[in-house]
């Protein structure tokens, strides 16, 4: 049976790995994947708290969670577009102006 | 240590490399795909299949077929393989944050309890007894949260028009 201790190690490489493709990576659509990578990272922490706790607190925080992602998704892609129409391209080091 | 944690550890951690080095925008999905799949795969471990289901249906179902759909939209087949020009200042920062975070929780862990198995409740983590606390305990942060999401959706609705 694995401990907590390897699903907090496991979380925060997963989390880390987000953290360095979301500082690294110039790709808008990477940046959302890392992302959402950070966002799994801490649903698995909370989970494996919630079980270890034996807490059911952890798991309704999970979907609430789920529901910020959702919105964040729809609403960044959408930013996104809009963007895209004005510049032609997805790389944020593009996006440098505020007005056009 | 058992051979299912590991499994499915060394798949997320493996797809997760994959998704940040990916060249290209839709092979990143792919690797996002697997992390979502693997982490499902340790929900159910974890006594969370109401989570793991939501996991499979909301994650890889609704939020990366959108992410997917975006990257075919905007990025034509010449432009997605373009290399990006990645600087080296902001991957040194990178990898200094994540030495400095990772540096914390090796820190805190030091102060964590080992766990062992702890004896659950009956139904712990079933459907049932997670809409109990949802309806019960969490009422005021539900309703909170479908505010959250009628905001998003108008708000995904006015940026879509033609003329902004």
């Amino acid at each position: 049976m694995a401990t907590l201790n390897y699903y907090i190690v496991l979380a925060s490489i997963l989390f880390g790995l987000g953290a360095i493709g979301f500082l690294t990576r110039r790709n808008a659509l990477i940046l959302f994947m890392s992302v959402e990578l950070m966002l799994n990272s801490v649903n698995l922490m909370l989970v494996a708290f919630s079980q270890f706790r034996a807490e059911m607190a952890g798991q309704v925080m999970v979907l609430f969670i789920y529901a910020v992602a959702a919105a964040e998704v729809a609403v960044g892609l959408a930013i996104l577009i809009v963007l895209f129409r004005h510049v032609k391209s997805v790389n944020i080091n593009k996006f440098n102006v505020l007005k056009w | 240590m058992d051979l299912y944690f590991i499994t499915f550890a060394v798949m997320a951690v493996g797809a997760g490399i994959f998704t940040i080095s990916a060249r290209e925008a839709l092979a990143s999905a792919l690797g996002l795909l697997t992390v979502f799949v693997a982490c499902a795969a340790l929900y159910l471990h974890l006594h969370a299949p109401l989570i793991a289901i939501f996991q499979i249906s909301i994650y890889a179902g609704a939020i990366l077929v959108l992410v997917v759909f975006v990257i075919m939209l905007l990025m034509s087949p010449d432009d997605r393989l373009e290399v990006i020009q990645e600087n080296m200042s902001y991957r040194i920062m990178g990898v200094f944050l994540v030495a400095a975070m990772i540096g914390l929780v090796v820190k805190a862990l030091k102060d964590v309890k080992e766990h062992g198995a702890v004896s659950l409740p009956d139904g712990f983590g079933s459907p049932g007894q997670i809409g109990e606390f949802f309806f019960r305990d969490y009422l005021l942060h539900f309703e909170v949260a479908s505010v959250l999401l009628l905001v998003a959706l108008i708000a995904a609705i006015y940026l879509g028009k033609k003329k902004l």
